[in-house]
């Protein structure tokens, strides 16, 4: 075997001219082209993820639950929620730019994977915390209305629902509020690690080599 | 400055372009992603550069940023499934007429790099373009005990991919 190496390290270095070199005329064009590394797919992938949540806002029915959750008393706790989350949301941002700015190119392979897998893991936990909140909002939601005894009038349901038992009205909606919770989560949840997995697989794959040696 | 930067910066590269090239050939299977994975590394280059002191050679330098991008940052394009398979078959072929000329050893010898994983493949260019164990450490950022492991680990991979 050493000797084929040998041979090889010969033949690589015998190999300096057989590519077809660029001029300058050729390589001055390519300092203007925009870079299309993962750091910047990472980069604005994050920003749509940390974005997205809030997208949900302009849906009309996510916007006038603010008035649901009014009639039902539950507008304090709302509010509370959301202050927590902006301010969540703001440290998430901060930290996400500091450790972008942190990735150079310059570092060791191992220092640079470590530093970009970081980056990327803060989106994990500001992912998971979206998600918690969704489903934690969608539960305070849901034992509101088990305990509230006028949600047909809140839900101005009169009209709609006189033919229905109040009782089998209020099982059929917290059912549904339920079930579109769950698939809300799964669909952000399935959104996200999809993109993660695409986006990383290849970063960690090499990361888990690099360490491996270390033992 | 600007302008003069920039001139200094395409004349380093284009004198030390086979490194980039050599870079592109381990890391890449066709003609076009060759070409794109010479233009990221020119990039990452190329932003790196204000941040170059010249307190190692220019050369030193770009290994580092060149086998970065081909390790971490370049996002592989489709991955050309058919030049694989046949790359397979054809080393099957060979392998079974295996004779003893150079030519062919080395015909297999590349074949057989082409399946080794991103980081080995770091660790053989660096180990091939002769630098020493210490340079090839702070370039991975893993101890050189470890550099010298994995070097007998590549060896005796290639060693079994050549003799299945």
């Amino acid at each position: 075997m050493m000797d084929e190496l040998e041979l090889l390290k010969k033949d690589w270095k015998s190999k300096e001219d057989v590519f077809a070199k660029l001029s300058h005329e050729q390589i001055y064009p390519m300092l203007l082209k925009k870079s299309s590394s993962i750091v910047r797919w990472i980069f604005y992938i994050s920003i749509l993820e940390f974005m997205l949540p809030h997208l949900l806002y302009l849906f009309p029915s996510v916007r006038n639950s603010m008035q649901v959750y009014e009639d039902m008393g539950l507008k304090s706790v709302f509010i509370a929620l959301t202050v927590i989350q902006y301010a969540v949301v703001l440290y998430f941002i901060y930290r996400f730019y500091k450790r972008y700015k942190e990735i150079s190119v310059l570092d060791d392979a191992k220092k640079l994977l470590s530093t970009i897998l970081k980056t990327r893991r803060t989106v994990k936990h500001y992912v998971i915390f979206c998600l918690t909140l969704i489903v934690v909002s969608f539960v305070v939601f849901m034992i509101s209305i088990y305990l509230n005894d006028n949600f047909v009038e809140n839900f101005n349901l009169g009209e709609k629902a006189k033919n229905i038992a109040p009782e089998k009205l209020k099982q059929t909606v917290l059912l549904l509020i339920g079930a579109l919770g769950f698939l809300l989560t799964l669909f952000m949840g399935a959104f996200y690690f999809l993109l993660y997995g695409l986006l990383i697989g290849k970063l960690k794959k090499n990361y888990k080599e690099l360490q491996q040696l270390e033992v | 400055m600007t302008k003069e930067l920039e001139h200094r910066f395409v004349t380093e590269l284009g004198n030390n372009q086979n490194i980039v090239h050599k870079v592109c050939t381990l890391y890449t299977n066709d003609k076009d992603s060759h070409q794109d994975l010479f233009q990221e590394i020119t990039i990452q280059l190329w932003q790196a550069y204000p941040k170059f002191r010249g307190e190692s050679k220019f050369s030193t330098w770009m290994y580092r940023v060149a086998l970065n991008t081909a390790i971490t940052l370049y996002r592989k394009t489709k991955r050309n499934v058919s030049t694989i398979d046949n790359d397979a078959i054809l080393f099957k072929i060979k392998a079974d007429e295996y004779d003893e000329t150079e030519e062919q050893q080395l015909k297999l010898l590349y074949n057989a790099i082409k399946q080794l994983g991103d980081i080995e493949k770091a660790l053989l260019f660096l180990y091939l373009e002769e630098k020493n164990y210490t340079e090839i450490a702070e370039t991975l950022g893993i101890t050189e005990v470890n550099v010298r492991v994995k070097m007998n680990r590549i060896k005796n991979k290639l060693r079994t991919i050549l003799n299945p």
